[in-house]
């Protein structure tokens, strides 16, 4: 298969990041992960593409083990990644993760949304998280809304305080949920600008998207699920433009999307 | 008829003593019974199923019985049952906090249960533990939520120390009963002693729905 050149070109005599090996899971009787195998490098931009309910954010969720997979193996950095709920605490800090529907703190302003895992969770001074924080609202365009409370922020502007909120971790990996599918039209740029300034940074990304343009243009590597399964990878050349399977071709034109 | 509220200004001293009994009571009662109830609604919610099963048996249990009767109980029943003595205000203090904090207990559980559970997981995505996860993230929106159940349960609590006079705590309920048998006033005294605790309650209540408004939009996610 061709997918599997492409991914020996992609890997070039370095280890994968992320390595996942035959992963399954079950919620009753659904399986949502049908033996995924799949290996990710250090500083790419990864867009998991599919259907509704085909496993990608499973995927997600089971990588930072908020919901372990059932069987099958993920080496992160060569090493398993941890059962036990204590190492699982420590296997997040090491990935940021933005969710659909932002899950900022609404208690908190937007720069203590930003502070709260430092302090929280790394024991960084109140002084020493505030300046670091500032910068990330900077970075993300929000400068002049550090003291606003959730509430009184639009949706684009919640996710991009969400993001400086995983950033703030200083994270070796990021992982996107579905990260403008709760956000109106004219507010997913704002979003996706960001995400494709942190992705010019180099910085090694998961993304689980229906946007396809942002996958074209900004993934190195685009996986394409199917009811728990790969169907297809390669680089997004190949997905929107030469796709190797029916089942790929079939989801992209169910999107409208003619490569 | 002729009104007259001289007994009142006269004994202004011994109903001002009852006062303070009554403010000291009330607020006793409502600290423990808030700190009692918020610990208790978390164990119901977290607790295992020991702890679960018990608490939910003290909720019930305490729904089920009037406070009045709790608080004859402790006095009358519980030094022959264990011996120790407590004071008219202590056992009304213990009476009406294990009463409230049942209700406390079901509020605080509502509450937490009310929270989206994609508030823990961005919380646990960030490394937290379960027990910064509650003091961070879940406890302080879940007060938040409950704040107006928990301003009603404030001013029933003020309001029930008033039974604490069968018990003959010198409270301000059993002031007036004592100052209106002795002047024969009991129109004017138990007139002056709604208007009093109209006094309390009423800035109370108005304050904690202020309070509300301000923190309402804290509390939503």
């Amino acid at each position: 298969m061709s997918s599997q050149v492409g991914q020996q070109i992609r890997g070039a005599g370095k280890k994968p990041i992320l390595s996942y090996h035959n992963v399954m899971k079950r919620f009753g009787n659904f399986t949502a992960l049908n033996g995924v195998s799949l290996d990710i490098y250090s500083g790419e931009v990864v867009c998991f593409i599919g259907p509704s309910g085909s496993g990608k954010s499973t995927m997600l969720r089971g990588t930072n083990a908020l919901d372990p997979f059932d069987e099958g193996q993920v080496f992160l950095d060569g090493s398993p990644l941890p059962t036990s709920e204590n190492e699982a605490r420590h296997l997040r800090r090491r990935m940021g993760m933005v969710f659909q529907n932002f899950e900022l703190f609404p208690h908190r302003t937007a720069l203590e949304n930003v502070m709260i895992g430092p302090v929280t969770v790394l024991g960084t001074s109140k002084d020493q998280a505030a300046k670091a924080a500032l910068k990330l609202l900077d970075k993300v365009g929000l400068a002049d809304k550090t003291q606003n409370y959730p509430a009184n922020l639009s949706g684009g502007q919640q996710q991009r305080v969400a993001i400086a909120r995983a950033l703030a971790m200083e994270p070796e990996l990021l992982l996107f949920d579905e990260p403008t599918s709760a956000l109106d039209p004219e507010t997913i740029g704002e979003v996706l600008n960001v995400m494709k300034t942190l992705a010019d940074e180099g910085r090694t990304m998961i993304v689980v998207t229906h946007e396809m343009n942002f996958a074209k243009r900004v993934a190195d590597w685009v996986v394409v699920f199917e009811r728990g399964q790969v169907v297809e990878q390669g680089p997004p050349e190949q997905i929107f433009d030469d796709p190797h399977t029916e089942r790929t071709r079939n989801f992209l034109s169910h999107l409208g999307w003619h490569g | 008829m002729e009104l007259d509220f001289s007994p009142i200004f006269e004994s202004w001293r011994f109903l001002a003593n009852g006062l303070l009994v009554t403010v000291q009571l009330a607020i006793l009662c409502c600290i423990a019974s808030l700190a009692l109830g918020i610990l208790g609604g978390i164990g119901r919610v977290y607790g295992g199923r020991v702890l679960k099963g018990t608490i939910t048996f003290y909720v019930d249990t305490m729904r089920s019985i009037p406070v009045l009767v709790v608080i004859v109980w402790i006095y009358f029943a519980l030094p022959l049952v264990s011996g120790y003595n407590l004071p008219p205000f202590w056992s009304a203090f213990l009476a009406i906090t294990i009463h409230v904090a049942a209700y406390v207990i079901e509020i605080t559980r509502a509450g937490i249960e009310s929270i989206r559970p994609g508030q823990v997981r961005a919380a646990q995505a960030l490394g937290m533990s379960h027990r910064q996860i509650l003091r961070e993230v879940v406890l302080p929106q879940a007060l938040i939520r409950v704040l107006p159940s928990i301003g009603s349960i404030v001013s029933v609590t003020i309001k029930d120390t008033a039974i604490a006079s069968v018990i003959a705590v010198p409270e301000y309920m059993k002031q007036s009963e004592t100052l209106a048998a002795q002047s024969f006033h009991p129109i004017e005294v138990f007139t002056f002693a709604m208007f009093v605790y109209f006094c309390i309650l009423f800035p109370t209540t108005r304050l904690i729905d202020r309070l509300y408004r301000r923190l309402a939009h804290l509390g939503q996610s």
